[in-house]
């Protein structure tokens, strides 16, 4: 008889292995940008050790929006209509502010139709992680140009697009935003490590996150194809994130050649500089790295803008501690004696 | 000449942004302490100042409460609609006017003329408020001329300036002024006063407005969310008022979220955000924000998501007449959005329903899982309605098929969010956070397990259920308020604010030789009742404010083939409260038709 060493599954520190945040399989293209930012949701949540029951998946439509049936199966989600899955997590937030939402959109969700819920949700600094995943194409509908396609973009057949692209993270930037980051769906380090900045933010968190379309906008002309993107990408810094229940370790990187960012819940974003330093909470800094970037034709990538001092939108509410959720109907109904009060205040 | 005692109708036109509400609301108040039956109607201008308001006041000792035929008290302060005002006077009628106004006169013989110098009255008393004074003191002039007991004058300007030394005080020599200066310069010649009645029941005022937003406080709403439109945002203010005293706890933390949204599409969104959660969230809106949120309420139908819409109907289509009212919303939230749909909605046409509904409305959409309306309109929401008190809720908060337990959720042989495991097409549904049963909600289609599905089956099993719960819906909704005798064959059926006019309607028909019974529907889809009652009477004619017979055309979708010829519309809106003898001619001439 042959002992058969068991293969250890490995846990995270809440001793839940990663298939507690795997999803249903992807009916997305094969090689679809979107697939690999599923994958890192996966692994972002699964380090950070968040319960997986305790997340809400909020999605609006699009190819982007299908995407929460293929992670994190343990939570719930919604997936609502166009554009409008800001206003229904606001909702939900209000009702139970416990809850790690978790938003996943496009660019035609996010800089079109819905781009009034965006920009009101930002301003409310909602607590929620609200990624784009950005292709330029509205792929579902068979590859239109979106709002967010760079000028000469050009399709199979049809004139190109001549119309100026919105930049997400500039607007964003503009409106406030408490956390700005860009990444590429190929940047695994990258994005895994912002994604899990971003859940450890309390605030308003965007990710713009470039994410080609294999379909419909992977020509070489596109600025959003991979070979474009991977080609043409300036790295601010190099990201790492360590979460709160990690002693910070000694790492190989000369000292002042980091720049260490603490999160609400105690977690350190420790950003590496490549070349020039980005102080990130400095806005025009990071308007002047889009705009520098966009004029060489160029993406820049990272943390651009970050802000943990505004109060978020649980602030501004005034709320019961307690999720409303949590309380008894007895405490949701005002007595019997307080209308009795009412009906005779009225009368006299 | 015969003296007319509390039974006249009184016009006041003035300009939007005057003070004048707080005169006409003086005058009303006082009428109502002196035991007169008296109600008021606000006819205002969509715009903040300058354009022109009438104030409608009816004493009725029928305790009519609709604006009646005609006026028999014209007060004249506003120059642009002088002309016209009293041109549309018949002879005989009072007519109180300020005699300060530039190029106007009146110079009508048939009239009796009261010539008032209001402005320099106002001007004598206070200069800088003279324009707030001359309201004021047509207050004064009409007190002195049809008896107004001036304690009562005094008790409401206290009500109405609660604590405030100063305006009581400029209020009340303003009215003795008036007073003053009828009884010194001019003489009674019309045959108009009121008389102290004995009050049998203590009442209050309150709009109806107001009492849906109380009726949301003690329904356990707890989130609001919207947008300000015409003629609701009383309700979302009055809620936000009542916050503070009823719903906050010792440190003065709100137990109720209140989010002003973007837009109507947005504050919709919220409420499904907060009925997908596990809570209760409302909005309150009119017609045109109800257009905007047609998705989303499509999106509630399908996925079952509890929440809750007040319309307070306005006059459309488009912006239409914002500030005027009508029941035109009903198909629009009865079949709202696209593909096959059907809601509840709750019609409260009493001030005590607008509170009830106001509750109940949460406890519908938990129980059924879909989205539930309150439509009540300009009418009954926006102006003030004798009240004799608010019941407090019956039953108990009813959560609905939620399973909060984990024992509960393993007990179930299968679990599926939309399966009929009970035969009410009711599913039961877990809430986010709990990790029971975690499903992706979706506006796509679904199987029982709320996995995405296309399978002709399954949508088509889907539809039929939504159908079926709605339909059983029927008989656990408000039933029908029925007024029958014996052996009336004609039956009114209404809805609504018609409420308040439906009396002086049936009593002109009865003037016409038509003995009618009254059926006042309550809430869509409608109840067995309503049925029986179009079975029971030879004709039945239905009843609304608008153009099309909206509730005529959803009866006769549901109605058996053999009642569809017993249904009769009789639809008709110009803007203004429902006016008795308009409709009742109406239905007489439909009658004749009919009934050969």
């Amino acid at each position: 008889m042959s002992m058969r060493r068991e293969r250890a599954v490995k846990l995270n520190v809440i001793n839940e292995p990663k298939d507690s945040y795997t999803g249903g399989p992807s009916s997305l293209c094969p090689g679809c940008g979107h697939d690999l930012i599923s994958g890192m949701i996966i692994n972002a949540a699964w380090e950070n050790g968040v319960e997986p029951h305790r997340i809400a998946k909020m999605s609006g439509i699009g190819c982007s929006s299908k995407t929460p049936a293929y992670y994190l199966g343990q939570s719930h989600g919604f997936n609502t209509v166009h554009g409008r899955m800001p206003s229904v997590t606001t909702g939900a937030y209000a009702i139970n502010k416990d809850l790690l939402y978790l938003g996943v959109s496009g660019d035609g969700d996010s800089a079109s139709i819905g781009i009034g819920q965006l920009i009101h949700a930002i301003r409310r600094n909602m607590d929620m992680v609200y990624i784009v995943e950005n292709n330029g194409v509205y792929g579902l509908t068979k590859g239109q140009y979106s709002a967010t396609a760079d000028v000469g973009s050009k399709k199979r057949k049809g004139p190109s697009n001549e119309l100026q692209p919105i930049d997400l993270c500039a607007l964003a930037i503009n409106l406030g935003c408490t956390f700005v980051a860009r990444s590429f769906s190929g940047s695994r380090k990258q994005l895994t490590s912002l994604l899990r900045a971003a859940m450890s933010h309390k605030g308003f968190a965007l990710l713009d996150v470039i994410s080609p379309c294999v379909t419909f906008n992977n020509n070489d002309e596109s600025m959003k194809s991979f070979s474009y993107v991977k080609e043409n990408e300036m790295t601010l810094h190099m990201a790492d994130y360590i979460p709160h229940f990690n002693p910070i370790e000694e790492v190989d990187v000369p000292e002042g050649h980091y720049r260490d960012i603490e999160l609400h819940d105690g977690s350190t974003i420790r950003l590496e500089t490549i070349s020039e330093e980005h102080d990130p909470s400095d806005s025009v800094a990071a308007l002047t790295a889009l705009h520098e970037a966009d004029q060489d034709a160029k993406h820049v990538t990272g943390l651009l803008y970050f802000d943990p001092t505004k109060p978020s939108l649980a602030e501004d509410l005034d709320l019961v501690e307690k999720p409303l959720l949590d309380l008894e109907d007895s405490e949701l109904r005002p007595s019997k004696e307080s209308l009795d009060a009412l009906n005779s205040e009225f009368l006299s | 000449m015969g003296k007319i005692i509390n039974d006249f109708t009184i016009n006041i036109a003035t300009a939007n942004g005057t003070g004048s509400q707080s005169a006409n609301l003086i005058l009303l108040e006082s009428l109502f302490d002196m035991g007169v039956p008296v109600s008021g109607k606000n006819l205002f201008p969509s715009n903040i100042s300058g354009l022109p308001t009438w104030y409608i006041l009816r004493l009725s000792e029928n305790e009519y409460q609709a604006p009646g035929d005609r006026t028999h008290i014209q007060i004249m302060v506003n120059p642009d609609t002088w002309d016209d005002d009293l041109e549309a006077l018949e002879p005989g009628s009072v007519v109180i006017w300020n005699s300060n106004t530039k190029n106007k006169t009146v110079d009508r013989e048939d009239v009796f003329s009261y010539p008032m110098p209001m402005t320099k009255l106002a001007r004598g008393i206070n200069s800088k408020l003279a324009k707030l004074v001359t309201n004021i003191i047509y207050v004064g002039a009409l007190a002195e001329i049809l008896g107004i007991d001036q304690e009562c004058l005094n008790l409401a300007v206290n009500k109405q300036f609660k604590g405030k030394e100063s305006a009581i005080n400029l209020n009340i020599q303003a009215i003795l002024a008036g007073r003053e200066y009828f009884r010194e310069n001019l003489e009674k010649i019309d045959p108009y006063s009121v008389a102290k009645r004995e009050i049998t029941q203590s009442k209050f005022f309150i709009e109806g407005n107001e009492a849906v937003a109380l009726g949301c406080i003690y329904g356990g709403c707890q989130m609001l969310a919207w947008y300000p439109i015409t003629p609701s945002s009383s309700i979302a203010e009055g809620i936000i008022a009542y916050i503070p005293k009823l719903r906050t706890d010792e440190n003065g933390k709100a137990n109720l979220a209140v989010i002003q949204a973007e837009d109507e599409l947005a504050a919709a969104g919220m409420v499904l955000g907060a009925g997908w959660a596990g809570g209760r969230g409302m909005t309150a809106t009119s017609g045109p924000g109800i257009s905007l949120m047609q998705e989303f309420i499509g999106l509630a139908y399908f996925a079952e998501i509890p929440s809750v819409f007040w319309d307070v109907n306005r006059v459309g289509p488009s912006t239409g007449l914002p500030t005027r009212t009508q029941q035109s919303d009903i198909a629009m939230l009865y079949e709202g959005s696209h593909g096959d749909t059907q809601h509840i909605v709750l019609i409260p046409g009493t001030i005590e329903e607008c509170f009830e509904f106001g509750w109940y409305a949460f406890d519908c959409t938990e129980r059924f899982q879909t989205p539930v309306f309150g439509l009540s309109d300009l009418d009954l929401g926006m102006n003030k309605w004798a009240c004799s008190g608010f019941d407090y809720p019956s039953i108990d908060m009813d959560r609905g098929k939620v399973v909060r337990e984990r024992e509960v959720f393993e007990a179930f042989e299968t679990f599926g969010r939309y399966l009929d495991v009970d035969g009410d097409g009711i599913p039961y549904r877990t809430l986010p956070g709990s990790g029971m049963d975690p499903i992706l909600y979706r506006g796509t289609g679904h199987n029982p397990m709320g996995v995405y599905s296309e399978k002709p089956d399954d949508y088509h099993d889907l539809m039929n259920r939504l159908k079926k719960k709605i339909d059983k819906s029927r008989d656990k909704l408000p039933a029908p308020i029925l007024r029958e005798g014996e052996d009336a064959e004609i039956g009114i059926l209404y809805l609504g604010s018609m409420e308040n006019s439906i009396q002086e309607i049936d009593d002109i028909l009865l003037d016409f030789g038509h003995n009618v019974h009254q059926c006042r529907i309550r809430a869509l889809p409608y109840h067995p009742e309503v049925e029986s009652f179009i079975r029971r009477h030879k004709a039945t004619i239905v009843l609304e404010i608008n153009r099309d017979g909206q509730l005529h055309g959803i009866l006769r979708k549901e109605l058996p083939d053999d009642l569809v010829t017993r249904v009769h519309s009789v639809a008709y809106s110009d803007g203004l409260p429902p006016r008795a003898r308009i409709y009742a001619t109406l239905i007489d001439k439909k009658l004749k038709e009919v009934m050969l």
